[in-house]
């Protein structure tokens, strides 16, 4: 078995003022390859913990490795590696498709031919051709986030973190986004996957992780996780039956 | 290449912002044109006096006419002669008229019995004469110069004092007439030429400026220089308002995820609005050279030291993309940023003399006015424009300002890079 791409150990991360941490003791480790999940309610940590995987929060104590290193200290290097979709819409709105993606890919140091073809590549794959002269302000929410998805793609990461990818789009965009990430589980890229949809992660992820109030809950394989709780139909009553049906705000 | 694309995107970027151009470009425009035509009366009063004066010379005699020769010969005051010295002081405090000179009769007469009595009472000290009974001195007769309350200080001591020099110079003369006839026992003179006071010593005006041609300051020549700066350091509206909004709509992050590119990104922003400072100023220092004339204004006149322009306007345009990217940087909402650095580029160019020059400041403000980066590009242009410095001569400011630029910069870099990771 290979080595697992990222480890985390006792991760805990307290925002100046709260009264208790976003974060708290968290170990979990992320095979290579995987589709991992990172599920929980609102305010559960997710956001916190993918800003952390990035390497743009420091933990006040335990560490991540991410491919052996470590984010901390070896943060610059790790995001030459890896992809992220934030869960805001990271683009000039300003600007074309064309032109954001064009100067994402200088930024990350790519080569004019090689941002040239995977912007053909992926807004192919996305749809989104037609559009690519067309200013972002004039796109759909959709179209917005698959854009915000291929910004994280051009550079060819190992590891894709995507934060709520299809939140607030139509089914016709989600289905496109599951599609593709489903194409590059096939790839070996490692995907995680944080996000409120269950059905979706039901669908897609190899691995789960349930965290809520900083806490993980549970972990495993979508089968791993439903065996321990065999009283559960699917993912979602599991969910509701670890996280309580209390609203989160 | 990464610096490249950012100078790309943000030309991308401002293009597409018609209010960030109108406040770039249109605004700066408008502004110095305005300010220009507005202060052009202003400057021309304080340097081109011309004044209409009521003169009532009720003396009629030689007094009254030396009085009017020398202000006629001045050119900058007017004499209106009028009989009637009611009317005369009327007309002043209505507002009419700015000052009235009113000769008392027999103001000749009494001047000359004076100036004999001065010539004779010297004669009797030195013993060369005896005490004349005959003598009769005159009371004195006061001249009366009546200002309308409302006049400038500068115009009531400019008339004031040139009223005094044609009395002064009267009273020598015939000082001397008297002298003269004293010393002739009573004789008949043979020379009678009178000296010319005025050519005894002569005053040659001229500016201690390095350029062959009469050079001063004006409307033009202090707008547009002034106004252009002001103009660069408000650079920070589109700047601040650009990096703000890139980071209060998520783009920021994106870049801020993307390993590598926060030097890039930061010196891409500095380097693009340097060239849009560089920009603005061309367009103002054309406009001063070639709209101001079609305006009916004075002509720019930028001297001879075009690189050493070229540097100041480099310098200049440091300073202000360095402030306004420390601005963009250092607050993190729109609102705070960009009401923070108007109301800071409007303090550091009234204190820098953008609006009145700083020797008219009280002496403590003046020393404060000397850390205003906008006094030290100020005093830069001027030097060049009417004084003809050298590049060397500025060099002072220049370094001022390329360490303010620098220091901006790197507090800049420094919390943009601080930010990226939170702790």
């Amino acid at each position: 078995m290979s080595e697992p791409i990222v480890k985390i150990d006792s991760l805990t991360r307290q925002y100046k003022g709260a009264s208790q941490p976003a974060i708290s003791n968290l170990t979990l480790e992320i095979p290579t390859g995987a589709v991992y999940g990172l599920l929980g309610p609102n305010g559960a940590g997710k956001s916190t913990m993918v800003m952390m995987l990035c390497g743009l929060m420091n933990p006040n104590a335990g560490s991540i490795s991410i491919m052996g290193m470590n984010v901390s200290e070896q943060g610059s290097e790790i995001r030459k590696r890896i992809g992220v979709a934030p869960q805001e819409i990271a683009l000039f709105h300003t600007l074309t498709a064309y032109e954001n993606l064009f100067y994402f890919g200088r930024m990350y140091g790519l080569e004019s031919d090689k941002i040239r073809s995977s912007i053909e590549n992926y807004l192919e794959v996305f749809g989104l051709t037609d559009k690519a002269h067309k200013r972002v302000q004039t796109f759909s929410g959709g179209m917005k986030r698959r854009l915000n998805l291929i910004a994280a793609l051009l550079h060819d990461p190992t590891l894709l973190i995507l934060d709520e990818p299809t939140a607030g789009v139509d089914v016709q965009s989600r289905n496109m986004v599951i599609d593709f990430l489903q194409q590059l589980k096939t790839k070996g890229v490692t995907i995680i996957y944080s996000s409120h949809f269950l059905e979706e992660a039901e669908k897609i992820c190899t691995n789960l992780a349930v965290i809520d109030e900083g806490h993980l809950i549970i972990e495993g394989t979508p089968t791993q996780v439903m065996s321990k709780h065999a009283d559960c139909k699917n993912l979602e009553e599991l969910f509701l039956k670890l996280t309580g049906k209390t609203i989160r705000d | 290449m990464k610096i490249r694309a950012t100078i790309v995107k943000e030309f991308l970027l401002l293009i597409r912002d018609p209010g960030g151009m109108a406040l770039i470009f249109l605004m700066p425009l408008t502004l110095v044109i305005v300010m220009a035509l507005i202060q052009d009366a202003p400057f021309r009063d304080y340097q081109e006096m011309k004044l209409d004066v009521i003169f009532v010379d009720n003396d009629s005699d030689s007094l009254g006419r030396k009085i009017e020769k020398a202000f006629t010969a001045s050119g900058n005051v007017h004499l209106i002669a009028i009989k009637d010295t009611v009317e005369a002081k009327r007309q002043v405090l209505s507002g009419n008229y700015k000052a009235a000179i009113i000769l008392p009769r027999g103001a000749s007469e009494s001047l000359r019995s004076k100036t004999g009595n001065v010539i004779q009472s010297i004669f009797i000290n030195l013993g060369m004469a005896q005490a004349d009974s005959t003598l009769i001195d005159k009371p004195s007769i006061d001249l009366q110069l009546l200002f309308d309350p409302a006049i400038k200080m500068n115009y009531k001591e400019a008339l004031s004092n040139a009223l005094e020099k044609v009395l002064a110079n009267v009273q020598t003369e015939w000082m001397l007439d008297e002298l003269q006839l004293q010393l002739s026992d009573g004789a008949p003179r043979k020379n009678t030429s009178k000296i010319d006071f005025a050519k005894l010593v002569s005053i040659k005006e001229n500016y201690a400026s390095k350029k062959k041609e009469r050079m001063m300051l004006n409307s033009v020549q202090h707008n547009v220089p002034a106004w252009t700066m002001f103009a660069m350091f408000f650079i920070l509206f589109p700047l601040a308002g650009n990096f703000i909004k890139e980071r209060e709509e998520g783009s920021m992050l994106r870049l801020r995820l993307i390993s590598g590119s926060q030097f890039p990104v930061i010196a891409g922003k500095f380097a693009f609005y340097f060239g849009v400072c560089l920009i603005q100023f061309v367009l103002m220092i054309a406009v001063g050279v070639y709209l101001m004339p079609v305006l009916g204004l004075q002509q720019l006149i930028l001297g001879s030291n075009i690189l050493g322009i070229a540097i100041t306007a480099c310098c200049v345009a440091m300073a202000a993309t360095g402030y306004g990217l420390l601005i963009a940087v250092y607050f993190k909402t729109a609102q705070q940023a960009l009401s923070f650095g108007s109301i800071s580029v409007v303090i550091l160019a009234a204190l820098g003399g953008v609006w009145v020059p700083i020797y008219v400041m009280p002496e403590t403000l003046q020393q404060i006015s000397r850390c205003s980066p906008l006094n030290w590009g100020l005093e830069s242009f001027t030097n060049l424009f009417l004084r003809g410095a050298t590049t060397v001569a500025i060099l002072p400011d220049l370094l001022k300002l390329v360490a303010f630029a620098i220091v901006t910069l790197a507090i800049s870099v420094f919390i943009h890079k601080s930010r990226t990771i939170r702790n």
